[in-house]
């Protein structure tokens, strides 16, 4: 709770210095290049010829160019199937000149601008990887929050616990847990701690989200075997979001996301605040169970009773942008915390009645960027981080039970808690990580760039209540450096292609205990190391059809609990290996503008995994050990259909679909009392992995309805998952097997914005068709719901 | 813009395009078309199939013939996804344990087909389920970690609980680590075996006498903890086999203090000991000193119909044994009040589950599942000839119980 407190404290300092400080000044050049159709233009080249001076488009088709000189300009706009144009400008000093631009697309043979400075150049754009990009532009109204974004992606799917706040599994393309990493601005998230929970960033702090499918470039520097998510915040510099939402079961959420910049001297103060709260009361269909634990009733309608949630998180970033000494030099602190109420156990059948588990994370950040640093082409950006995190888990109720009445039986135990034997378990985990990352470009067709990468983490256990626990007086800790060097050739204007080899370096630090005996206890190092390489291309068959592909070697190098266990029952095993994988994408996207109104885009990825040494936990049935072990092999066939269609800026429909065959490749298995043995599950579907799931969205936008610079919108988005089993499909009786059933989920919502979305106003009715919905085995989630959301924009 | 190029181009867009119906289709050839089975047999078998991810799946089925061919659940079978346990009771399978919670499942042969009662959930898992009389079963749960252990009686006709008792762990002993090895209803007492190991590190340090914990019964109220210094502690981890009781209503207490079977440490002999029929006490003048007899120490032992028990011995000396390995194991016929042993031919040394022993006697075969290189196998044990022959393959990662209906 002191995390709380602090946080609002914060939130009130920074908000009142946000207000106070909506100034601006210094010659700048703005505007936005749309399509003929009136589409926003992404990764548009936007060049000041005389200063060598030049950006990209973002997202929004936004552009702005600082610092420029008084006198007269040629602004040069470019994009690849479009027409050049050239616009002269002149600008007086500490003028604000805006400028947008309509691009034409070119007839067949395309132009090419003849670029000169280096810089303009520079964005070296990730199209050739299988990237998904997800920008909020058009969901800030909306009451979604970063999760229901990415699940929103073809081939992830987040299998969810329950309501806000709790435990989720995020997979991509079936990798799941350490297998996907995830990042905040290019930091590494591995150990955040579970405020950072995706359920818990709501969209008006995200400026986009990048999912990368199984082949991940060097520069967010990680060991990723499946994939990787960049979430990346709102980079603007000067705004001010403000929004606040309530509804169904208590629910509450509010955000506050600005920045200040000066123009003239570069300081900049920018940041985001939210919290978030709910009951969580939502009804499920439980069993109720007498003392004994026989069943009284059966599908009781109750209200879960003890799930309540809260987090807040504060992000405040300061320092200058856009000056001679740095593009990007911020000094930053997160602040974060939540509370969680622990309703059930795996199953619904464990009910908890006073389980709880906290969080507090704080981490400084250190964020350095400047292009052209010692000589032109060579750029270098510094990412640096440490977070402190502190985890408990409370289950410190002894001799009660709780059934879903919320009635309590007597146990007659003083040492059980509800969980096992009761527990204050407080987990500190420290981690400093930096990524540095240089590049040079050589020439517009060849550049080079470098990451280095370095993790350290320290994990310190310990328990209030049980302090006799040897494993809590372990050390445990694991330094991780990973080295990237990617080559990026564009051999044509239609061709690029990058080469790139990353190397994986791992030192682990604990003890080990040598007999049964504690006073046995000897230090353990393990030094680990690996070599990665991969490739990614893009080539224009069209100037609308774009055909990708990319590979990657992919490692994932194993966690300290991994290779060392716990000390007690879980055993070493200090030759463990990475798990490793064999990475293919191939993608086609094809977009036109069918005429000026109607725009359509499909594309299309098919995904080929061959994952081997994947780790896994090694019961014993003969002891009460187990230990980690490189068993498990998978193969993954699948292919991701997307299809969209816009008419105007009124009407938009789009889809998605994943398959993916996902399947169980290991020849043998391992078990204590009959040793390897030969995998009945060979060639099987891999069990509790959702293999068939889509989504669509269609959306309505009037402007002007009702008086001036006003927008009226409708959205409606639906979800599907395919029935699935929890086991393997090939034994047991179909009657009998356990199924996570098909699910489909319809929700949709409804604004209004006043003054150009100054004020906003929204509505949502999730799940309303009030399906059921599980996730994970039978864990019911929230059914039909209300939300509506307030937001000023300035 | 070069022709062929276009047309290239167009195809791979119209089957980008053309994939989106694909899709469609796929998702309705996936729909569960098997109908509902009905799977019936002589004899019953739980099979435990390892998946990738280390865990285990329950799948218990009838057969008619063991004696040949494959043995297998590929779809068929009752499903159980966790962790369990079987024990077969007269002509029903129980099954204790569950994916969180534990539950207590009949299964049965109803109509010739295999079918399903039960829905009691506990917190905490089941350490075994015994016979007290033709209306009650009792469980018993304890935890080397737990302040209590909890008994339950059930009406086996409903698999309800009809009553629950909890029993101070310090009523009989200081000690913390209270591990379950046995347990056995005769005439009017509850008689309950353990071990102590440390609920952190499973070291047994308390090795130098056998204690067994008498209960009055139907009561369930705690009276007296017997000891003999003779052997050590009786039973070891998870095998559930240190109390035995014949026809007659004699009990058998087995002491190992195998290091296979988790002991960390033993400072007695191995040895079999017996309470005779009505007492409360071990019986001083019986011995039964396995290793002399047997060169082994006994871990397993199931009644036979002629007052006879089929064991399970481990033969290599507890020195060599490799910790939690509950191996080599051999099979043999033994007679504990003739205190006689005869191995059984034709069955190669093997590994034990670490877990209750299964098997089952029909006429005057006893019938195992055995591990061997290349699979594990049926064996028919000819009980007075002591000679096996081997049988049907079992496609499993292990046999979890195996019945005969």
């Amino acid at each position: 709770m002191r995390g709380l407190v602090f946080l609002f404290t914060a939130l009130s300092i920074f908000s009142t210095a946000l207000l106070s400080a909506q100034s601006t000044n210094s010659a700048v050049i703005s505007g936005q290049v749309t399509s003929a159709s009136g589409n926003d233009l992404e990764g548009v080249n936007v060049i000041l010829e005389s200063e060598f001076k030049g950006t990209t488009t973002d997202v929004n088709g936004s552009f702005q160019l600082n610092d420029i000189s008084e006198g007269t300009h040629k602004l040069i706009v470019s994009y690849l199937g479009y027409q050049t144009q050239v616009k002269e400008i002149s600008i007086n000093n500490a003028e604000k000149l805006e400028i947008n631009f309509v691009l034409e697309e070119s007839s067949a043979e395309l132009e090419e601008v003849e670029l000169t400075g280096k810089s303009e150049i520079r964005k070296i754009n990730e199209q050739a990887y299988a990237v998904t990009s997800i920008s909020t532009k058009s969901l800030l109204n909306s009451t979604a929050d970063a999760q229901q974004v990415l699940d929103r992606v073809p081939g992830v799917r987040i299998l969810q616990e329950g309501g806000l706040g709790s435990n989720y599994t995020f997979s991509l393309n079936g990798f799941k847990g350490n297998q996907v990493k995830f990042f905040l601005n290019g930091i590494p998230m591995d150990s955040f701690g579970s405020s950072f929970n995706l359920g818990n960033i709501p969209v008006n702090s995200i400026e986009r989200v990048d999912v990368y499918n199984g082949v991940v470039p060097v520069w967010l520097g990680t060991d990723a075997l499946g994939g990787a998510v960049n979430i990346i915040t709102n980079q603007k510099n000067d705004y001010l979001d403000v929004s606040y939402s309530f509804g169904s079961f208590n629910t509450h959420k509010a955000s506050l996301n600005g920045a200040y910049t000066n123009n003239k001297s570069g300081f900049t103060v920018r940041g985001n605040l939210n919290y978030n709260y709910s009951d969580n009361n939502y009804d499920v269909l439980a069993e109720i169970r007498d003392a004994n634990g026989n069943l009284l009733e059966d599908n009781v309608e109750v209200e879960r009773f003890h799930d309540q949630y809260q987090s807040a998180t504060a992000q405040v970033e300061t320092g200058f942008v856009e000056t001679s000494f740095a593009d990007q030099l911020l000094l930053g602190l997160i602040v974060s915390g939540d509370d969680d109420e622990v309703q059930t156990g795996a199953t619904m059948r464990t009910v908890y009645g006073a389980v709880e588990v906290e969080s507090e994370s704080v981490i400084p950040t250190l964020k350095y960027k400047k292009q052209n640093l010692f000589f032109e082409g060579f750029d270098a950006s510094l990412n640096a981080s440490y977070n402190i995190t502190q985890t408990r888990n409370i289950d410190t109720l002894t001799g009660v039970r709780y059934n879903w009445y919320g009635e309590t039986f007597e146990t007659n135990s003083e040492n059980n808690g509800e969980q096992g034997l009761a527990n204050l378990l407080e987990q500190d985990d420290n981690e400093f990580n930096s990524q540095l990352n240089l590049s040079y470009l050589f020439n517009e067709k060849h550049s080079l760039s470098f990451n280095h990468a370095f993790q350290h983490f320290k994990r310190d256990e310990f328990d209030e209540v049980n302090l006799s626990v040897n494993e809590y007086y372990l050390p445990k800790s694991l330094a991780k450096n990973v080295f990237g060097l990617s080559y990026k050739y564009k051999i044509s204007k239609d061709w690029t292609a990058s080469v790139f080899g990353k190397a994986y370096a791992l030192n682990v630090k604990t003890s080990e205990q040598e007999t049964n005996n504690v006073e046995s206890t000897i230090p353990v190092s393990v030094d680990y190391s690996d070599f990665g390489y991969g490739m990614a291309t893009s080539y224009f068959l069209l100037k609308n059809l774009q055909l990708k592909a990319s590979y990657e070697k992919a490692f994932r190098l194993p966690t300290a609990g991994e290779f060392f266990g716990d000390g007690l029952v879980v055993l070493a095993n200090p030759n463990l290996k990475p798990e490793q994988s064999d990475n293919f994408n191939f993608g086609i996207n094809f977009n036109k503008d069918l005429n000026r109104n109607n725009h359509i885009e499909v594309g299309s990825t098919f995904i080929y995994r061959n994952a081997k040494n994947l780790i896994y936990n090694i019961v014993s049935v003969s002891s009460p050990t187990s230990r980690s072990g490189n068993l498990a092999e998978t193969k993954a066939l699948g292919v991701q259909g997307t299809f969209a269609y816009r008419w105007k800026d009124i009407f938009n429909l789009s889809a998605n679909i994943t398959y993916q065959d996902i399947t169980d490749e290991a020849d043998l298995i391992y078990n204590d009392f009959s040793g390897y043995t030969e995998n009945l599950n060979k060639g099987a579907r891999v069990p509790n992995t959702p293999y068939l799931f889509g989504g669509a969205t269609a959306g309505f936008n009037f402007k002007n309805v009702g008086g001036d610079d006003t927008n009226l919108f409708f959205n409606y988005y639906y979800r599907f998952t395919q029935e699935y089993f929890l086991t393997s499909d090939r034994f047991g009786s179909i009657d009998t097997k356990a199924i996570i059933p098909q699910q489909s989920s319809h929700s949709a919502e409804i604004g209004y914005s006043i003054k150009k979305g100054k004020y906003n106003v929204s509505v949502e009715a999730r799940n309303f068709t009030d399906e059921a919905s599980y996730d994970k085995f039978r864990l019911q989630k929230p059914g039909r719901a209300f939300y509506l959301k307030l937001r000023y924009n300035l | 813009m070069n022709k062929s190029i276009f047309n290239f181009s167009k195809a791979l867009a119209l089957s980008a395009l053309s994939l989106l119906f694909v899709f469609s289709t796929v998702s309705c050839s996936d729909s569960d078309d098997e109908g509902v089975s009905c799977q019936g047999g002589d004899y019953g078998m739980s099979l435990a199939i390892q998946s990738t991810d280390g865990s285990y799946t329950y799948y218990t089925l009838a057969y008619n013939n063991l004696m040949s061919g494959t043995l297998t659940a590929q779809g068929q079978g009752i499903e159980q996804p966790g962790y369990y346990d079987f024990k077969a009771i007269d002509n029903t399978i129980y099954s204790l344990g569950g994916l969180d919670d534990v539950n207590v499942v009949a299964i049965s042969q109803d109509n010739g087909c295999l079918s399903q009662a039960g829905d009691v959930s506990f917190p905490n898992s089941l350490s075994d389920l015994v016979k007290a009389d033709n209306n009650t079963l009792v469980s018993v749960a304890m935890s080397s970690d737990s302040d209590i252990i909890t008994f339950r009686k059930f009406n086996p006709n409903t698999v309800s609980v009809t009553e629950t008792v909890d029993i101070q762990v310090s009523e009989f002993t200081d000690l913390v680590g209270l591990s379950y090895s046995g347990m056995v209803i005769s005439d009017d007492h509850l008689f309950l075996s353990y071990y102590i190991s440390d609920p952190e590190t499973f070291a047994t340090t308390h090795t130098d006498q056998a204690e067994v914990a008498v209960f009055s019964y139907p009561e369930l109220e705690f009276q007296e903890v017997i000891t003999d210094d003779r052997v050590g502690p009786i039973g070891g981890f998870n095998t559930k086999s240190g109390l035995v009781k014949d026809q007659a209503g004699n009990i058998y207490a087995i002491s190992h203090s195998n290091p296979a079977n988790g002991y960390s440490q033993s400072t007695k002999p191995a040895g079999i000991l017996k309470i005779n029929a009505g007492e409360t006490s071990f019986d001083e003048d019986y011995f039964f000193d396995i290793n002399d007899v047997a060169n082994g120490t006994m871990v397993y032992a199931k009644l036979l119909s002629d007052g006879r028990f089929f064991a399970e011995i481990n033969t290599e000396a507890r020195a060599n044994q490799a910790m939690w390995s509950d191996s080599p194991l051999e099979s043999a016929i033994v007679n504990f009040e003739a205190q006689t042993v005869n191995y059984v031919q034709n069955i190669p040394a093997h590994a034990g589950d670490g877990r209750r022993l299964v098997g089952f006697e029909e006429d005057s075969n006893y019938y195992i599942t055995i591990p061997e290189e290349d699979g594990i196998f049926v064996y028919q044990i000819d009980t007075q000839n002591y000679t096996a022959t081997q049988g049907a393959e079992v496609q499993a990662s292990f046999i979890a119980g195996f019945y005969k209906f």
